[in-house]
């Protein structure tokens, strides 16, 4: 049984050095919502002030909630989306 | 594993496409303007500089004649050469490379060269970049000989095509709608960005592909207006008009089969373009079925850019361009 603290929240890791902004939005998901993804799978791209990246997979397991949909915009440090781990 | 759950944009798709060829035949190269560090203005080359180096990937000088006419010479010379036009509007300063040579070359000299060139170019309008970077042109490549001439929807046939086209031994015009790479200033419809496999595949070239099947009336699209015809497809069931959608992927070759056996079956005919409505892919496509199927045919329309520049405009540029409305109002048209 497993409870929704068990969750690991996809987050941008690594933001732009070159940027002034504290704001992103999300460009592309390449994974719907119950995708199985592995760890370090490219899971959607966003940009920060013109400036694109990719967002990994921080762990491997099932995409179970998009929390920032495309177009979406979002603060540093949000919440992009959660997986659930394999057990 | 979790690959067939994957997810592409179709500039990434297209991307791939040209990394799998150049990975495997190092004749394979792409010049453009700004296509090594910048990656290409609407990310037509993201990430292949980083890979391949300014040897294989090269920004050229803004002269479409020289760099046009540079690819041509390479391709006779036995190299496979992936030459960008920025905008495909640009292609009149290099009319001579393209209409006389690259489209000539071969059947001139007798076949003592082939010229196994791509020319890729962004096309289409949508976002308020006025006449001289919106349009089309399908039909102005599609009209002369020797050309081949494709235009993918979305992001699997992307990769295909692009596969088959760098592949291919003859000239290959590679036409991509900038509203469907997946940029995030430009944000593409719901549709392009489709499960691509990982390996490579080829889809040949005269092959159109029925986006959806129906009985009541044949759709026939290309480009950015596949979507919009879907989406109007959707509109037009709730009213119980079952429309089937034919997306034509390549205009050379033409799969004019498709197109008749949809119209045998439907018996009305509404094709849409992006491109202007006279001298175009319209009249190219109802004629072939008056050839063909005249009988079959109880109804056509035609819609299509009105025969002006794409105005600057927004609203303008709205009126002018084909939108899911005009394709629904078409349709009912021909439900009489």
């Amino acid at each position: 049984m497993s409870g929704r603290e068990d969750r690991v929240a996809v987050t941008v890791a690594d933001w732009p050095a070159d940027v002034e902004s504290e704001e992103g939005v999300v460009v592309n998901w390449f994974v719907r919502a119950g995708a199985a993804v592995d760890a370090s799978e490219s899971l959607c791209e966003i940009q920060v002030e013109k400036v694109s990246m990719d967002v990994y997979a921080p762990a491997a397991g099932t995409l179970t909630e998009i929390v920032c949909g495309e177009g979406a915009e979002f603060e540093r440090g949000d919440t992009l989306a959660w997986i659930t781990p394999d057990a | 594993m979790a690959d067939s759950q994957r997810e592409q944009t179709m500039s990434r798709a297209m991307v791939d496409a040209i990394a799998h060829e150049m990975r495997g035949n190092e004749e394979v190269f792409y010049m453009g303007e700004d296509v090594a560090d910048y990656g290409g203005i609407f990310d037509s080359t993201e990430g292949l500089r980083e890979e391949f180096g300014y040897d294989r990937i090269m920004d050229v000088p803004i002269s479409e004649t020289a760099y046009l006419g540079a690819a041509v010479g390479a391709a006779q010379a036995g190299m496979r050469p992936i030459a960008e036009l920025m905008f495909v509007d640009f292609f009149g300063v290099a009319m001579d490379q393209i209409y006389n040579q690259m489209a000539k070359n071969t059947y001139m000299s007798g076949r003592s060269v082939s010229v196994p060139m791509v020319l890729t170019a962004a096309v289409g309008g949508t976002y308020n970049d006025a006449a001289q970077h919106s349009q089309t042109l399908y039909g102005t490549f599609a009209h002369l000989p020797g050309m081949k001439v494709v235009v993918p929807s979305t992001a699997y046939d992307a990769r295909g095509l692009m596969h088959n086209a760098i592949r291919d031994d003859d000239p290959v015009v590679y036409l991509f709608h900038k509203r469907l790479m997946g940029i995030g200033w430009l944000p593409a419809p719901d549709g392009p960005k489709t499960p691509v496999p990982e390996d490579d595949y080829t889809i040949p070239f005269g092959s159109a592909d029925v986006k959806r099947e129906g009985d009541d009336v044949t759709i026939v699209t290309l480009g950015l207006h596949v979507h919009r015809a879907l989406a109007a497809a959707e509109s037009l069931a709730a009213d119980g008009i079952d429309a089937e959608v034919v997306d034509l992927r390549s205009l050379v070759p033409l799969d004019a089969e498709t197109v008749v056996e949809s119209v045998e079956k439907t018996g009305r005919l509404v094709v849409v373009d992006e491109d202007y409505r006279s001298f175009g892919v319209t009249g190219e496509i109802v004629a072939r079925v008056a050839d063909d199927a005249l009988a079959s045919l109880d109804a056509v329309e035609r819609v299509a850019v009105p025969d002006v520049p794409i105005p600057y405009a927004r609203p303008l540029e709205s009126e002018v361009i084909p939108s899911t409305d005009d394709i629904t109002a078409a349709v009912e048209r021909t439900q009489g």
